[in-house]
């Protein structure tokens, strides 16, 4: 098994955190940094495992981009176009919780919200917290979109992690199986 | 987007009226009737294209002119990681083609777009073609790349800085030699960089040339003098200028 995470590849690190840093990123150049980051670790780190016959679990995929991107007013269709040189994922599990919980869960680990995460380049509130209700609430109707358009596996994520973990073990096994 | 039914100027590209997004576009930014004008040169790596456009901003800065000038993977934001990965040959095609298109679009929203709506010429050393041809000679899926770079802006004119290969080659050994990327090595075309740079600049010639019918370039004979080239420049940069409404120059800045 091989685990890759979002916004993770060395090549685009440095360009991603120096824009962040500065603020200085527009919704393009957000939305086609994490592009380029996705297709560094597409040939790197996620074909190679595939090749070998190995599970590649994705911590986020290309949908994060299709509903951040699409909050931010890049064009629908054009980021999935953009997104065409990724390989459809066999399961897409998608964690749906509501957005007060989103909320508190953050609050309660950090201190601060980070200014991307919480929308605050669109400018919509001067409060994090206010910005990211606003931002994140927006993300989410994305995704319920997407969970039609794209197939998503729901998993509802206000439960417990025991519980949530049960329905995902049993997703896996039952893709697993229908492999073997 | 579909081309509007204005009459298309002289020069317009792919049946996009210049000055319009060539697709998608930045939905976030609409276009409005901006009264600045983008003039791209392109042309292969050597070619000349820095001295023309050199001559060129003198030339149209003395008619009174703003001038603006953007080149190729110049964005504050992308330059230091594309040199990076340059020097660390570690681009594969699709990383390469996505820095670069970031690269553009860092410079369109910060530097072109506010150029154009204050009025001011934009001389591009290099535009998007540059980019579909080296991705083009790759493999990378034309549709696809054409698609991404749906959020260019059409240049008003293009102007393509035509060379043939046994020019291009006694040229660039003359002024510099040659280098790992400019003679495709990564493409493995042939044992040594003289053979990769023949195989590679003749593909890229090919590229450039059936863009030519598809974005309506206007060529240029590159393998004359300098300055009959840039005579040749100006005498339609200079009908173009007239004919637009580009009839007023900028405002200069206010001199003491």
């Amino acid at each position: 098994m091989f685990v890759t995470e979002w916004n993770s590849s060395a090549l685009v690190k440095a360009a991603t955190k120096a824009g962040k840093k500065k603020n200085a990123l527009t919704p393009m150049t957000f939305s086609l940094l994490h592009a380029t980051d996705f297709a560094d670790r597409l040939l790197y780190k996620i074909i190679p495992p595939l090749k070998a016959g190995m599970i590649v679990v994705a911590d986020r995929y290309a949908y994060t981009a299709f509903a951040r991107d699409a909050v931010r007013g890049v064009d629908r269709q054009w980021v999935r176009d953009l997104y065409g040189f990724a390989v459809r994922p066999d399961l897409a599990l998608y964690f749906r919780v509501p957005i007060d919980v989103s909320l508190d869960r953050l609050l309660a680990r950090r201190v601060k919200l980070k200014f991307y995460e919480a929308g605050m380049d669109m400018g919509w509130s001067a409060s994090p917290a206010e910005s990211f209700r606003l931002f994140q609430s927006r993300v989410l109707e994305e995704y319920d979109h997407l969970v039609d358009e794209y197939g998503l596996t729901v998993v509802e994520a206000a439960g417990s992690i025991t519980e949530q973990q049960k329905i995902v073990r049993r997703h896996v096994s039952a893709l697993l199986e229908d492999a073997r | 987007m579909t081309p509007t039914q204005d009459a298309l100027a002289p020069g317009a590209n792919g049946g996009i009226q210049p000055g319009r997004y060539y697709g998608r576009g930045l939905p976030y930014l609409p276009l409005d009737d901006y009264p600045g004008r983008i003039i791209a040169i392109e042309g292969s790596d050597g070619v000349g294209r820095s001295t023309q456009i050199r001559l060129l901003r003198q030339w149209l800065e003395v008619k009174g002119y703003g001038v603006v000038e953007t080149g190729w993977t110049r964005s504050p934001l992308m330059q230091p990681t594309i040199d990076l990965a340059k020097s660390s040959n570690t681009l594969n095609k699709l990383t390469f083609v996505l820095l670069y298109a970031t690269d553009f679009a860092d410079r369109l929203e910060k530097e072109i777009i506010p150029a154009l709506k204050a009025g001011f010429i934009v001389l591009s050393d290099r535009y998007i073609f540059t980019a579909l041809a080296r991705a083009g000679v790759r493999g990378v899926d034309r549709p696809w790349l054409r698609n991404l770079y749906g959020f260019a802006i059409a240049p008003h004119l293009v102007f393509y800085l035509k060379i043939d290969v046994e020019s291009l080659i006694s040229r660039v050994l003359q002024a510099r030699g040659m280098d790992f990327w400019e003679s495709g090595m990564d493409l493995k075309l042939g044992d040594d960089i003289y053979d990769n740079f023949r195989a590679y600049q003749s593909r890229l010639l090919r590229e450039y040339t059936s863009m030519a019918d598809e974005f309506h370039f206007r060529v240029l004979d590159a393998r004359r003098p300098i300055d009959r080239i840039q005579e040749d420049l100006r005498q339609q940069v200079d009908t173009f200028l007239t004919q637009s409404d580009v009839s007023t120059p900028a405002p200069e800045p206010a001199r003491t």
